[in-house]
Protein backbone atom coordinates (compact mmCIF):
# COMPACT_ATOMS: atom_id res chain seq x y z
CA UNK A 1 0.00 0.00 0.00
CA UNK A 2 1.07 3.55 -0.69
CA UNK A 3 -0.38 6.73 0.85
CA UNK A 4 0.52 10.40 0.69
CA UNK A 5 0.03 10.97 4.41
CA UNK A 6 0.12 8.43 7.22
CA UNK A 7 -0.67 9.10 10.87
CA UNK A 8 0.27 6.77 13.73
CA UNK A 9 -2.27 6.82 16.56
CA UNK A 10 -5.98 7.59 16.54
CA UNK A 11 -6.06 9.60 19.74
CA UNK A 12 -7.53 13.06 19.55
CA UNK A 13 -4.43 14.65 17.99
CA UNK A 14 -4.24 11.95 15.32
CA UNK A 15 -7.96 12.15 14.57
CA UNK A 16 -7.84 15.93 14.27
CA UNK A 17 -4.76 15.79 12.02
CA UNK A 18 -6.45 13.17 9.86
CA UNK A 19 -9.66 15.17 9.49
CA UNK A 20 -7.76 18.36 8.72
CA UNK A 21 -5.89 16.67 5.87
CA UNK A 22 -8.82 14.62 4.58
CA UNK A 23 -10.77 17.85 4.16
CA UNK A 24 -8.50 18.67 1.23
CA UNK A 25 -7.35 15.26 0.06
CA UNK A 26 -8.63 11.76 0.88
CA UNK A 27 -5.19 10.17 0.45
CA UNK A 28 -4.65 9.77 4.18
CA UNK A 29 -4.41 6.71 6.41
CA UNK A 30 -4.75 6.58 10.18
CA UNK A 31 -3.13 3.56 11.81
CA UNK A 32 -4.25 2.47 15.28
CA UNK A 33 -2.93 -0.46 17.28
CA UNK A 34 -6.06 -0.92 19.36
CA UNK A 35 -9.53 -2.07 18.45
CA UNK A 36 -10.90 1.28 19.61
CA UNK A 37 -10.04 4.86 18.73
CA UNK A 38 -9.42 7.69 21.21
CA UNK A 39 -6.03 6.91 22.76
CA UNK A 40 -6.00 8.33 26.28
CA UNK A 41 -9.57 9.52 25.89
CA UNK A 42 -11.38 6.32 25.16
CA UNK A 43 -13.84 4.00 26.87
CA UNK A 44 -14.58 0.43 27.84
CA UNK A 45 -17.60 -1.55 29.00
CA UNK A 46 -17.88 -3.01 32.48
CA UNK A 47 -20.80 -3.91 34.63
CA UNK A 48 -23.14 -3.17 31.73
CA UNK A 49 -22.12 0.45 31.42
CA UNK A 50 -19.79 2.49 29.28
CA UNK A 51 -16.87 3.83 31.30
CA UNK A 52 -14.76 6.68 30.01
CA UNK A 53 -11.02 6.52 30.44
CA UNK A 54 -9.73 10.07 30.19
CA UNK A 55 -12.46 12.62 30.04
CA UNK A 56 -13.07 14.65 33.19
CA UNK A 57 -13.92 17.89 31.60
CA UNK A 58 -12.96 19.55 28.37
CA UNK A 59 -11.16 22.88 28.74
CA UNK A 60 -11.37 25.96 26.49
CA UNK A 61 -15.08 26.65 26.81
CA UNK A 62 -16.20 29.41 24.43
CA UNK A 63 -19.51 30.89 23.29
CA UNK A 64 -20.21 30.13 19.60
CA UNK A 65 -20.04 33.85 18.70
CA UNK A 66 -16.47 34.19 19.97
CA UNK A 67 -14.82 33.34 16.66
CA UNK A 68 -11.19 33.68 17.72
CA UNK A 69 -11.52 31.33 20.70
CA UNK A 70 -9.42 28.15 20.31
CA UNK A 71 -12.49 25.91 20.55
CA UNK A 72 -14.24 27.68 17.68
CA UNK A 73 -11.09 27.92 15.59
CA UNK A 74 -10.62 24.20 16.03
CA UNK A 75 -14.16 23.49 14.87
CA UNK A 76 -13.70 25.77 11.89
CA UNK A 77 -10.42 24.13 10.90
CA UNK A 78 -12.03 20.70 11.03
CA UNK A 79 -15.17 21.91 9.31
CA UNK A 80 -17.27 20.77 12.22
CA UNK A 81 -20.32 22.76 13.15
CA UNK A 82 -20.75 23.84 16.76
CA UNK A 83 -24.42 22.94 16.34
CA UNK A 84 -23.40 19.27 15.97
CA UNK A 85 -22.28 19.22 19.57
CA UNK A 86 -24.37 20.13 22.55
CA UNK A 87 -22.25 21.49 25.37
CA UNK A 88 -22.76 21.28 29.14
CA UNK A 89 -20.82 23.92 31.06
CA UNK A 90 -19.30 23.14 34.44
CA UNK A 91 -21.19 24.26 37.56
CA UNK A 92 -18.23 25.43 39.65
CA UNK A 93 -14.87 23.99 40.57
CA UNK A 94 -12.70 24.49 43.58
CA UNK A 95 -9.06 24.53 44.58
CA UNK A 96 -9.17 23.28 48.14
CA UNK A 97 -6.02 23.35 50.27
CA UNK A 98 -7.49 21.83 53.40
CA UNK A 99 -7.02 23.82 56.61
CA UNK A 100 -5.49 26.65 54.58
CA UNK A 101 -7.72 28.23 51.98
CA UNK A 102 -10.10 27.40 49.18
CA UNK A 103 -10.81 29.20 45.91
CA UNK A 104 -13.83 28.73 43.65
CA UNK A 105 -13.80 29.22 39.91
CA UNK A 106 -16.23 28.71 37.06
CA UNK A 107 -16.61 29.69 33.42
CA UNK A 108 -17.13 33.26 34.63
CA UNK A 109 -13.65 34.63 35.32
CA UNK A 110 -15.10 37.28 37.65
CA UNK A 111 -15.75 34.57 40.23
CA UNK A 112 -12.07 33.71 40.48
CA UNK A 113 -11.19 37.40 40.51
CA UNK A 114 -13.63 38.07 43.38
CA UNK A 115 -12.30 35.08 45.30
CA UNK A 116 -8.77 36.50 45.12
CA UNK A 117 -9.96 39.90 46.36
CA UNK A 118 -11.85 38.22 49.20
CA UNK A 119 -9.25 35.68 50.29
CA UNK A 120 -5.92 37.16 49.20
CA UNK A 121 -6.63 40.93 49.33
CA UNK A 122 -2.92 41.80 49.59
CA UNK A 123 -2.27 39.93 46.33
CA UNK A 124 -5.26 41.32 44.40
CA UNK A 125 -3.40 44.18 42.61
CA UNK A 126 -0.63 41.73 41.74
CA UNK A 127 -3.21 39.31 40.39
CA UNK A 128 -4.58 41.99 38.05
CA UNK A 129 -1.07 42.68 36.80
CA UNK A 130 -0.50 38.96 36.36
CA UNK A 131 -3.66 38.66 34.26
CA UNK A 132 -2.54 41.61 32.11
CA UNK A 133 0.86 39.97 31.62
CA UNK A 134 -0.82 36.67 30.68
CA UNK A 135 -3.11 38.44 28.22
CA UNK A 136 -0.12 40.08 26.56
CA UNK A 137 2.00 36.93 26.41
CA UNK A 138 2.41 34.99 23.16
CA UNK A 139 2.79 31.36 24.26
CA UNK A 140 3.32 30.15 20.70
CA UNK A 141 6.51 32.13 20.17
CA UNK A 142 9.29 29.55 20.53
CA UNK A 143 11.54 30.14 23.52
CA UNK A 144 13.50 28.03 25.99
CA UNK A 145 12.11 27.01 29.39
CA UNK A 146 10.91 29.86 31.60
CA UNK A 147 9.71 29.05 35.13
CA UNK A 148 6.01 29.80 35.55
CA UNK A 149 6.40 29.55 39.32
CA UNK A 150 9.00 32.34 39.42
CA UNK A 151 6.80 34.44 37.14
CA UNK A 152 3.80 34.02 39.45
CA UNK A 153 5.80 34.67 42.60
CA UNK A 154 7.06 37.89 41.07
CA UNK A 155 3.49 39.17 40.61
CA UNK A 156 1.71 37.65 43.60
CA UNK A 157 4.38 37.56 46.35
CA UNK A 158 2.40 34.81 48.06
CA UNK A 159 3.55 31.22 47.70
CA UNK A 160 0.23 29.73 48.91
CA UNK A 161 -1.69 31.58 46.21
CA UNK A 162 0.94 30.63 43.62
CA UNK A 163 0.52 26.95 44.53
CA UNK A 164 -3.27 27.23 44.51
CA UNK A 165 -3.31 28.77 41.05
CA UNK A 166 -0.79 26.30 39.67
CA UNK A 167 -2.36 23.18 41.22
CA UNK A 168 -5.24 22.70 38.75
CA UNK A 169 -3.07 23.68 35.80
CA UNK A 170 -0.39 21.18 36.78
CA UNK A 171 -2.88 18.36 37.27
CA UNK A 172 -4.46 19.20 33.94
CA UNK A 173 -1.29 19.18 31.95
CA UNK A 174 2.16 19.52 33.39
CA UNK A 175 4.71 16.90 32.41
CA UNK A 176 7.38 18.44 34.62
CA UNK A 177 7.76 18.39 38.39
CA UNK A 178 6.84 21.30 40.67
CA UNK A 179 6.76 23.88 37.92
CA UNK A 180 5.51 24.56 34.43
CA UNK A 181 6.98 26.14 31.38
CA UNK A 182 5.59 29.68 31.23
CA UNK A 183 4.19 29.20 27.73
CA UNK A 184 2.40 26.05 28.83
CA UNK A 185 1.17 27.84 31.95
CA UNK A 186 -0.28 30.71 29.91
CA UNK A 187 -2.08 28.28 27.61
CA UNK A 188 -3.49 26.36 30.59
CA UNK A 189 -4.45 29.52 32.53
CA UNK A 190 -6.46 30.70 29.54
CA UNK A 191 -7.92 27.25 28.87
CA UNK A 192 -9.07 26.56 32.43
CA UNK A 193 -9.54 29.85 34.27
CA UNK A 194 -10.28 32.39 31.55
CA UNK A 195 -12.23 30.14 29.18
CA UNK A 196 -13.44 27.31 31.41
CA UNK A 197 -14.62 23.76 31.37
CA UNK A 198 -17.44 21.81 29.80
CA UNK A 199 -18.51 18.37 28.64
CA UNK A 200 -19.94 17.48 25.28
CA UNK A 201 -23.39 15.90 25.59
CA UNK A 202 -23.30 12.12 25.81
CA UNK A 203 -20.11 10.17 26.29
CA UNK A 204 -16.61 10.33 24.86
CA UNK A 205 -17.77 7.53 22.52
CA UNK A 206 -20.34 9.85 20.94
CA UNK A 207 -17.66 12.48 20.41
CA UNK A 208 -15.18 9.97 18.95
CA UNK A 209 -17.85 8.46 16.70
CA UNK A 210 -18.69 11.92 15.40
CA UNK A 211 -15.02 12.60 14.58
CA UNK A 212 -14.54 9.24 12.92
CA UNK A 213 -17.69 9.60 10.85
CA UNK A 214 -16.63 13.12 9.80
CA UNK A 215 -13.20 11.81 8.77
CA UNK A 216 -14.62 8.91 6.80
CA UNK A 217 -17.08 11.21 5.04
CA UNK A 218 -14.12 13.12 3.65
CA UNK A 219 -12.81 9.81 2.31
CA UNK A 220 -10.14 9.20 4.96
CA UNK A 221 -9.30 5.62 5.90
CA UNK A 222 -8.46 4.02 9.20
CA UNK A 223 -6.67 0.75 9.99
CA UNK A 224 -7.55 -0.68 13.39
CA UNK A 225 -5.61 -3.26 15.40
CA UNK A 226 -2.55 -2.44 13.37
CA UNK A 227 0.54 -1.88 15.45
CA UNK A 228 3.44 -0.16 13.77
CA UNK A 229 6.65 -1.99 14.66
CA UNK A 230 9.11 -0.07 12.53
CA UNK A 231 9.51 3.22 10.71
CA UNK A 232 11.66 2.65 7.63
CA UNK A 233 14.00 5.53 6.85
CA UNK A 234 17.21 6.48 5.14
CA UNK A 235 19.17 9.40 6.52
CA UNK A 236 16.64 12.19 7.14
CA UNK A 237 13.87 10.70 5.04
CA UNK A 238 11.15 8.30 6.10
CA UNK A 239 9.80 5.99 3.40
CA UNK A 240 7.36 3.61 5.04
CA UNK A 241 6.04 1.98 8.19
CA UNK A 242 6.04 -1.73 8.89
CA UNK A 243 3.15 -3.30 10.76
CA UNK A 244 3.20 -6.22 13.18
CA UNK A 245 1.76 -8.39 10.40
CA UNK A 246 4.81 -7.65 8.26
CA UNK A 247 2.85 -5.45 5.90
CA UNK A 248 4.78 -2.40 4.69
CA UNK A 249 2.91 0.83 3.93
CA UNK A 250 4.78 3.45 1.92
CA UNK A 251 4.08 7.07 2.74
CA UNK A 252 5.28 10.49 1.59
CA UNK A 253 4.72 12.16 4.95
CA UNK A 254 4.36 10.71 8.41
CA UNK A 255 2.92 12.17 11.60
CA UNK A 256 3.50 10.31 14.85
CA UNK A 257 1.29 10.98 17.85
CA UNK A 258 2.72 8.28 20.07
CA UNK A 259 5.40 10.33 21.82
CA UNK A 260 9.02 11.27 21.21
CA UNK A 261 10.88 8.30 22.70
CA UNK A 262 8.19 5.92 21.53
CA UNK A 263 8.70 7.23 17.97
CA UNK A 264 12.50 7.06 18.26
CA UNK A 265 12.16 3.44 19.25
CA UNK A 266 10.29 2.68 16.00
CA UNK A 267 13.09 4.38 14.11
CA UNK A 268 15.53 2.01 15.78
CA UNK A 269 17.10 4.93 17.58
CA UNK A 270 16.89 4.01 21.24
CA UNK A 271 17.31 7.19 23.27
CA UNK A 272 19.36 6.79 26.41
CA UNK A 273 18.05 9.66 28.49
CA UNK A 274 16.65 7.71 31.42
CA UNK A 275 17.20 10.47 33.96
CA UNK A 276 13.90 12.14 33.12
CA UNK A 277 11.12 11.85 35.65
CA UNK A 278 7.89 11.07 33.90
CA UNK A 279 4.75 11.67 35.89
CA UNK A 280 2.34 8.83 36.36
CA UNK A 281 -1.17 8.93 37.79
CA UNK A 282 -3.58 6.56 39.40
CA UNK A 283 -7.27 7.06 38.77
CA UNK A 284 -10.23 5.42 40.49
CA UNK A 285 -13.82 5.46 39.32
CA UNK A 286 -16.59 4.91 41.85
CA UNK A 287 -20.17 4.32 40.76
CA UNK A 288 -22.91 5.15 43.24
CA UNK A 289 -26.70 4.98 43.14
CA UNK A 290 -28.38 8.33 42.48
CA UNK A 291 -30.20 8.02 45.83
CA UNK A 292 -27.09 9.10 47.73
CA UNK A 293 -26.16 11.99 45.46
CA UNK A 294 -27.72 14.63 47.72
CA UNK A 295 -25.25 13.73 50.48
CA UNK A 296 -22.29 14.67 48.30
CA UNK A 297 -21.48 18.01 46.70
CA UNK A 298 -23.92 18.67 43.83
CA UNK A 299 -22.57 22.14 43.06
CA UNK A 300 -18.95 21.17 42.40
CA UNK A 301 -17.70 19.85 39.10
CA UNK A 302 -14.05 19.33 40.00
CA UNK A 303 -12.16 19.74 43.26
CA UNK A 304 -8.37 20.04 43.16
CA UNK A 305 -7.11 19.38 46.66
CA UNK A 306 -3.94 19.42 48.73
CA UNK A 307 -3.63 18.52 52.39
CA UNK A 308 0.00 19.49 53.06
CA UNK A 309 1.72 22.76 53.87
CA UNK A 310 3.75 22.65 50.68
CA UNK A 311 2.01 21.39 47.60
CA UNK A 312 4.23 18.93 45.75
CA UNK A 313 3.66 17.98 42.16
CA UNK A 314 6.29 15.33 41.63
CA UNK A 315 6.79 11.62 41.25
CA UNK A 316 6.03 10.11 44.67
CA UNK A 317 8.60 8.01 46.55
CA UNK A 318 6.27 5.03 46.60
CA UNK A 319 3.04 3.89 44.94
CA UNK A 320 0.71 6.87 45.35
CA UNK A 321 0.81 10.37 46.83
CA UNK A 322 -2.58 10.83 48.50
CA UNK A 323 -1.66 14.27 49.82
CA UNK A 324 -3.05 15.88 46.72
CA UNK A 325 -5.29 15.01 43.83
CA UNK A 326 -8.33 15.68 41.73
CA UNK A 327 -11.91 14.75 42.59
CA UNK A 328 -14.26 14.90 39.62
CA UNK A 329 -18.05 14.58 39.45
CA UNK A 330 -18.75 13.92 35.76
CA UNK A 331 -22.51 14.32 36.33
CA UNK A 332 -22.16 17.77 37.89
CA UNK A 333 -22.34 19.79 34.71
CA UNK A 334 -25.18 22.13 33.82
CA UNK A 335 -28.16 20.44 32.24
CA UNK A 336 -27.09 16.82 32.60
CA UNK A 337 -30.11 14.64 33.35
CA UNK A 338 -29.59 12.37 36.37
CA UNK A 339 -29.20 8.67 35.56
CA UNK A 340 -29.67 5.70 37.91
CA UNK A 341 -26.02 5.88 38.88
CA UNK A 342 -23.45 8.64 39.07
CA UNK A 343 -19.67 8.66 39.26
CA UNK A 344 -16.97 10.07 41.43
CA UNK A 345 -13.47 9.93 40.00
CA UNK A 346 -10.26 10.47 41.93
CA UNK A 347 -6.79 11.05 40.53
CA UNK A 348 -3.45 11.14 42.36
CA UNK A 349 0.20 11.20 41.37
CA UNK A 350 1.68 7.70 41.27
CA UNK A 351 5.08 6.12 40.85
CA UNK A 352 5.26 3.87 37.80
CA UNK A 353 8.24 1.88 39.06
CA UNK A 354 6.61 0.85 42.35
CA UNK A 355 3.69 -0.55 40.36
CA UNK A 356 5.98 -2.09 37.76
CA UNK A 357 7.80 -4.01 40.51
CA UNK A 358 4.53 -5.81 41.32
CA UNK A 359 3.74 -6.67 37.73
CA UNK A 360 4.89 -10.28 37.95
CA UNK A 361 2.92 -10.93 41.15
CA UNK A 362 -0.68 -10.60 40.02
CA UNK A 363 -2.22 -11.09 43.48
CA UNK A 364 0.05 -8.56 45.15
CA UNK A 365 -0.62 -6.06 42.36
CA UNK A 366 -4.41 -6.45 42.65
CA UNK A 367 -4.25 -6.22 46.44
CA UNK A 368 -2.18 -3.05 46.22
CA UNK A 369 -4.58 -1.58 43.70
CA UNK A 370 -7.58 -2.33 45.95
CA UNK A 371 -5.74 -0.84 48.90
CA UNK A 372 -4.97 2.32 46.92
CA UNK A 373 -8.63 2.68 45.96
CA UNK A 374 -9.60 2.36 49.67
CA UNK A 375 -7.06 4.97 50.71
CA UNK A 376 -8.34 7.25 47.98
CA UNK A 377 -11.96 6.99 49.18
CA UNK A 378 -10.87 7.67 52.76
CA UNK A 379 -8.78 10.67 51.73
CA UNK A 380 -11.38 12.33 49.56
CA UNK A 381 -14.14 11.54 52.07
CA UNK A 382 -12.45 14.12 54.30
CA UNK A 383 -13.29 16.70 51.66
CA UNK A 384 -16.60 15.59 50.14
CA UNK A 385 -18.09 13.33 52.81
CA UNK A 386 -18.12 9.59 53.20
CA UNK A 387 -19.44 7.49 50.32
CA UNK A 388 -17.53 4.19 50.50
CA UNK A 389 -20.53 2.19 51.80
CA UNK A 390 -22.56 3.16 48.73
CA UNK A 391 -20.13 2.14 46.01
CA UNK A 392 -21.80 -0.32 43.63
CA UNK A 393 -18.90 -0.62 41.22
CA UNK A 394 -15.33 0.61 41.15
CA UNK A 395 -12.32 0.38 38.92
CA UNK A 396 -8.79 1.70 39.20
CA UNK A 397 -6.17 2.44 36.57
CA UNK A 398 -2.53 2.47 37.63
CA UNK A 399 0.32 3.88 35.49
CA UNK A 400 0.80 0.27 34.37
CA UNK A 401 -2.77 0.12 33.06
CA UNK A 402 -2.21 3.37 31.18
CA UNK A 403 1.02 2.10 29.65
CA UNK A 404 -0.62 -1.14 28.61
CA UNK A 405 -3.62 0.43 26.89
CA UNK A 406 -2.20 3.67 25.53
CA UNK A 407 1.48 2.77 24.99
CA UNK A 408 2.45 5.95 26.84
CA UNK A 409 5.87 5.17 28.26
CA UNK A 410 5.69 4.63 32.04
CA UNK A 411 1.99 5.44 31.82
CA UNK A 412 2.89 9.13 31.79
CA UNK A 413 -0.25 10.68 30.34
CA UNK A 414 1.45 14.04 29.77
CA UNK A 415 4.46 12.41 28.17
CA UNK A 416 8.09 13.41 28.07
CA UNK A 417 9.06 16.44 30.20
CA UNK A 418 10.71 18.03 27.19
CA UNK A 419 8.38 19.17 24.42
CA UNK A 420 9.02 19.50 20.69
CA UNK A 421 6.91 22.55 19.99
CA UNK A 422 7.75 22.78 16.29
CA UNK A 423 7.02 19.05 15.86
CA UNK A 424 10.48 18.45 14.39
CA UNK A 425 12.58 15.52 15.55
CA UNK A 426 15.31 15.49 12.93
CA UNK A 427 13.55 14.16 9.82
CA UNK A 428 12.40 15.93 6.66
CA UNK A 429 9.02 14.23 6.38
CA UNK A 430 8.30 12.91 9.87
CA UNK A 431 6.75 15.14 12.50
CA UNK A 432 5.41 14.81 16.00
CA UNK A 433 1.92 15.80 17.17
CA UNK A 434 -0.03 15.22 20.36
CA UNK A 435 1.32 14.84 23.87
CA UNK A 436 5.03 15.41 23.23
CA UNK A 437 4.51 18.27 20.80
CA UNK A 438 3.23 20.23 23.74
CA UNK A 439 -0.45 21.14 23.63
CA UNK A 440 -2.30 19.12 26.22
CA UNK A 441 -5.89 18.29 27.04
CA UNK A 442 -8.55 17.32 24.54
CA UNK A 443 -8.74 20.66 22.76
CA UNK A 444 -4.96 21.15 23.00
CA UNK A 445 -4.25 17.74 21.48
CA UNK A 446 -6.66 18.39 18.65
CA UNK A 447 -5.13 21.81 17.98
CA UNK A 448 -1.73 20.14 18.00
CA UNK A 449 -2.81 17.74 15.24
CA UNK A 450 -4.32 20.58 13.22
CA UNK A 451 -1.38 22.96 13.58
CA UNK A 452 1.25 20.34 12.73
CA UNK A 453 -0.70 19.45 9.57
CA UNK A 454 -1.01 23.17 8.72
CA UNK A 455 2.69 23.80 9.25
CA UNK A 456 4.33 20.70 7.86
CA UNK A 457 1.95 18.64 5.77
CA UNK A 458 -0.52 20.80 3.83
CA UNK A 459 2.03 23.29 2.39
CA UNK A 460 3.79 20.33 0.76
CA UNK A 461 0.60 18.76 -0.63
CA UNK B 1 -13.03 32.68 -15.71
CA UNK B 2 -14.03 36.31 -15.85
CA UNK B 3 -13.02 38.75 -13.12
CA UNK B 4 -16.43 38.46 -11.56
CA UNK B 5 -16.27 34.69 -11.63
CA UNK B 6 -12.93 34.75 -9.83
CA UNK B 7 -14.45 37.08 -7.20
CA UNK B 8 -17.45 34.80 -6.82
CA UNK B 9 -15.18 31.79 -6.44
CA UNK B 10 -13.22 33.47 -3.63
CA UNK B 11 -16.38 34.60 -1.85
CA UNK B 12 -17.88 31.15 -2.20
CA UNK B 13 -14.78 29.62 -0.61
CA UNK B 14 -14.83 32.15 2.23
CA UNK B 15 -18.54 31.53 2.81
CA UNK B 16 -17.71 27.87 3.04
CA UNK B 17 -15.01 28.54 5.65
CA UNK B 18 -17.10 30.98 7.68
CA UNK B 19 -20.83 30.69 7.25
CA UNK B 20 -21.41 33.95 9.11
CA UNK B 21 -19.21 36.03 6.81
CA UNK B 22 -20.95 39.25 5.62
CA UNK B 23 -20.05 40.38 2.11
CA UNK B 24 -22.44 43.37 1.74
CA UNK B 25 -19.97 46.18 2.40
CA UNK B 26 -16.89 44.45 1.07
CA UNK B 27 -14.40 46.78 -0.65
CA UNK B 28 -12.57 44.99 -3.48
CA UNK B 29 -9.39 47.01 -2.98
CA UNK B 30 -9.18 46.58 0.79
CA UNK B 31 -7.60 43.59 2.60
CA UNK B 32 -10.00 40.66 3.05
CA UNK B 33 -8.25 39.87 6.32
CA UNK B 34 -9.42 43.06 8.06
CA UNK B 35 -12.85 43.26 6.51
CA UNK B 36 -13.83 39.66 7.17
CA UNK B 37 -11.75 39.05 10.28
CA UNK B 38 -9.75 36.26 8.64
CA UNK B 39 -6.49 34.90 10.00
CA UNK B 40 -3.54 33.08 8.47
CA UNK B 41 -5.22 29.72 9.05
CA UNK B 42 -8.19 30.89 6.98
CA UNK B 43 -5.84 31.94 4.16
CA UNK B 44 -4.33 28.47 4.21
CA UNK B 45 -7.88 27.12 3.81
CA UNK B 46 -8.45 29.38 0.80
CA UNK B 47 -5.23 28.15 -0.81
CA UNK B 48 -6.10 24.51 -0.09
CA UNK B 49 -9.62 24.92 -1.50
CA UNK B 50 -8.22 26.45 -4.70
CA UNK B 51 -5.96 23.46 -4.99
CA UNK B 52 -8.77 21.00 -4.35
CA UNK B 53 -11.22 22.64 -6.75
CA UNK B 54 -8.91 23.81 -9.54
CA UNK B 55 -5.65 21.93 -8.99
CA UNK B 56 -3.88 25.26 -8.47
CA UNK B 57 -0.52 25.08 -6.72
CA UNK B 58 0.07 28.39 -5.00
CA UNK B 59 3.55 28.68 -3.48
CA UNK B 60 3.75 30.13 0.00
CA UNK B 61 5.58 33.24 -1.17
CA UNK B 62 2.56 34.10 -3.35
CA UNK B 63 0.01 34.04 -0.50
CA UNK B 64 0.17 37.86 -0.19
CA UNK B 65 -1.25 38.03 -3.73
CA UNK B 66 -4.56 36.89 -2.25
CA UNK B 67 -4.83 39.88 0.11
CA UNK B 68 -7.70 41.73 -1.57
CA UNK B 69 -10.44 40.68 -4.01
CA UNK B 70 -8.77 42.77 -6.72
CA UNK B 71 -5.38 41.20 -6.14
CA UNK B 72 -7.02 37.76 -6.24
CA UNK B 73 -8.44 38.62 -9.66
CA UNK B 74 -5.06 39.86 -10.91
CA UNK B 75 -3.22 36.84 -9.62
CA UNK B 76 -5.74 34.05 -10.18
CA UNK B 77 -7.31 35.38 -13.40
CA UNK B 78 -4.46 34.21 -15.68
CA UNK B 79 -4.15 30.90 -13.81
CA UNK B 80 -7.87 30.21 -14.16
CA UNK B 81 -8.39 31.61 -17.65
CA UNK B 82 -9.38 28.22 -19.07
CA UNK B 83 -11.37 27.16 -16.03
Amino acid sequence: MNVRFLIIGSGLSGLAAAIRYARFSPDVLLVEKHSRIGGLNSYFYRNGTLIETGLHAVTNFAEPKNKKAPLNQLFRQLKLNRKQIHIHEQIASEVCFTNRESILFSNNFEILHDQIILKFPHAAPGFDNLVSAINAYDPFYLRGFISAKAFLLHYLQDSLLVDMIMCPLMFYGSSIENDMDLGQFVIMFRSIFQEGMFRPHGTIKDFLDLLRHHYEQFGGRILMQSRVTKILHKNRKVSAVELETGEVIQCDRLLSTIGYQETMQLLGRETTDESVNRLGFIESIFQLPISCRHRLPVDRTIIFYNTTDHFLYQRPQSFVDFNSGVICFPSNFQGIEPQNYFEIRSTHLADFFSWKALQSDRDAYLAKKAQAARRSTETIAEIIGNFSDNIVYEDTFTPLTVERFTAKKEGAIYGHPQKFKDGKIGYDNLFLAGTDQGYLGIIGSMLSGVSMVNQHILPAL
Amino acid sequence: MTSNEVKDLILEIIADIDEDAEFDDLQADQPLRDQLDLDSMDFLDIVMELRKRHQLQIPEEDYPQLATLNSCVNYLGPLLKNA
